[in-house]
């Protein structure tokens, strides 16, 4: 067999005997259980549900709206937090102070803020951007002021030996030398901050995804839910791949 | 300016050991953040603003007091009782079938990328799913947080499964080790480490996941008080609420990190190299 031949069987066609199995394991739970599609709609119902809702203009809506949260609360803290993190890894006292406050608001996890913001903001898109740019602001401040405070010796030296004032070392030295370590943490926040959305809409919402699939586990159309929860994976696989990109071709030097 | 700074540094590291220099700091920043607080909860106590029921610090700890007297006890065990039993079956099942996926190479080139494909949907969104199949009861939570915790687990395992340092492999191989034998003392004790790191790693997530799962398909627990006190427009007792999560969770941290130290203390002193 040609070296092509077989990556291809190793790569494509085994993972695909995968997917198989788990349709099979699924068609076969059906016919075994006659199990009514209100509890578990078959492979067919949820594909032709997800080609049905992506014609319509709601489901368009939905998306639009959780991606519109999900960008503004992720650009505010990712700046916000590249901000305070960089602070936090340069100045030694700041982080002395700081680190307590950070880290006992860490452990607030964006989950549990979800109510509180429905009293303070109601289900408008204020509190579910307020709650991204929560959950993406703790990561970016933990991994910066990590980043920051661990980058080589020599290149503050050298950056001082060359006469840089401070916060010019700071952001022309620092920053370019944790730059790698921050563009993963922006991939793990992003994932982060796009299930938060979802959560939130779950509990009080207008429009979104979250709110879209919460509805139809309500008036129990199964399909619909399966199809929402394909829908979240892949665009938070999505963004997170999107930004991945974006941030090493940004980033990324090496 | 820089050289007044270190200057004002250099003599207050003098008089204090670095140690008691952060505590200091530490404790001033606490201050400061509860005076902001209380500074923000006086300019929005009379209605105006978005955010026109800031509780002060002081009325959020007296709710916090009066909810630990009341029944705290109970809805904290059966959070609790939820995340332990989902995070024991996530963490055994992951475990195991990381282990035949790592392990195997058919096996895991036809299931592993099923895994890989799952993972990206959080078990936030399985939320409606869950209460679909399973109701409002505790085997919808227990579903979604072994689901939460499976999915961060596996990927330890399928690793510590495959990675059998190759000086051990040799030493195996030297001594004659059969593939039973080589299993027992290099693959499963390897596997264990991981998992066992995994799992705390878990935690967070499978906490979080209890909160979610506790908001929508509210009958006892944390979750469910967090959700009655929100629709009585309780926010004193919100807050003090959401205090508990926060405790709940860093002790639980806080343990399972004191314990892996004293169980792998060999990994601890890598990850202190590490960082």
């Amino acid at each position: 067999m040609t070296r092509p031949r077989r990556l291809l069987a190793r790569h494509v066609a085994l993972p695909l005997v995968g997917v198989e199995c788990v349709l099979a394991i699924w068609q076969a739970t059906l016919a075994v259980y006659r199990l009514p599609a209100i509890v578990l709609p078959s492979p067919l119902a949820v594909a032709k549900t997800l080609v049905d809702l992506v014609q319509t203009a709601a489901f368009w809506r939905d998306v639009g709206v959780s991606l519109f949260e999900f960008v503004t609360g992720y650009a505010i803290g990712v700046v916000l937090g590249m901000f305070v993190g960089m602070l936090m890894g340069e100045a030694r006292r700041f982080r002395m102070a700081a680190t307590p406050v950070v880290e006992s608001l860490r452990f607030v996890v964006p989950f549990a803020w979800i109510p509180l913001t429905i009293l303070w903001f109601g289900t408008s898109y204020v509190g579910k951007i307020l709650l991204v740019a929560y959950a993406v602001f703790f990561v970016m401040v933990v991994s910066t002021a990590r980043a920051v405070a661990q980058v080589e010796p020599t290149l503050s030296r050298v950056g001082t030996m060359l006469g840089m004032s401070r916060w010019r070392l700071a952001w022309q030295v620092h920053l370019r030398a944790a730059a790698p370590t921050l563009a993963s943490a922006a991939r793990a926040a992003a994932a982060i901050g796009w299930i938060a959305v979802v959560a939130a809409e779950y509990v009080g919402a207008s429009a979104g995804l979250g709110l879209m699939i919460t509805n139809a586990a309500t008036s129990l159309a199964t399909s619909v839910v399966i199809g929402g929860m394909v829908v979240i994976g892949v665009i938070g696989a999505g963004v997170s791949a999107g930004i991945g990109v974006l941030a090493r071709r940004w980033f990324d030097y090496r | 300016m820089a050289t007044i700074a270190n200057g004002a540094e250099s003599a207050a590291a003098a008089r204090l050991s670095p140690r008691a220099t952060a505590w200091l700091l530490g404790c001033a920043g606490m201050l400061v953040a509860l005076a902001v607080w209380t500074v923000l909860s006086r300019l929005f106590a009379h209605g105006g603003g978005v955010i026109n029921r800031l509780p002060t610090p002081l009325a959020v700890a007296r709710k916090l007091v009066a909810y630990a007297g009341n029944d705290l006890a109970s809805d904290l065990l059966a959070s609790l009782h939820v995340f332990a039993v989902g995070w024991l079956v996530g963490a055994a099942s992951a475990a195991l079938i990381g282990l035949v996926l790592g392990r195997s190479d058919w096996l895991g080139r036809i299931f592993l990328p099923i895994v890989e494909a799952i993972r990206p949907v959080s078990s936030i969104a399985w939320v409606p799913l869950a209460i679909v199949w399973f109701g409002f009861g505790l085997t919808s939570k227990v579903f979604l947080v072994g689901l939460a915790v499976f999915l961060v687990v596996i990927v330890y395992a399928v690793d510590g499964s495959r990675r059998v340092p190759a000086d051990l492999e040799r030493t195996a191989t030297m001594l004659g080790m059969n593939d039973r034998q080589r299993f027992a003392s290099l693959v499963l004790p390897g596997t264990l480490t991981e998992v066992l790191i995994g799992s705390r790693v878990a935690l967070m997530s499978g906490w979080g996941t209890v909160i979610v799962a506790e908001l929508v398909a509210a009958d006892s627990g944390l979750g469910a008080h967090l959700i009655a006190v929100e629709q009585s427009y309780d926010v004193p007792a919100v807050m003090a609420t959401m205090i508990c999560f926060a405790a709940t969770g860093f002790a639980m941290n806080a343990a399972f990190t004191w314990a892996e130290r004293r169980m792998l203390p060999w990994r601890h002193d890598r990850e202190r190299e590490a960082t």
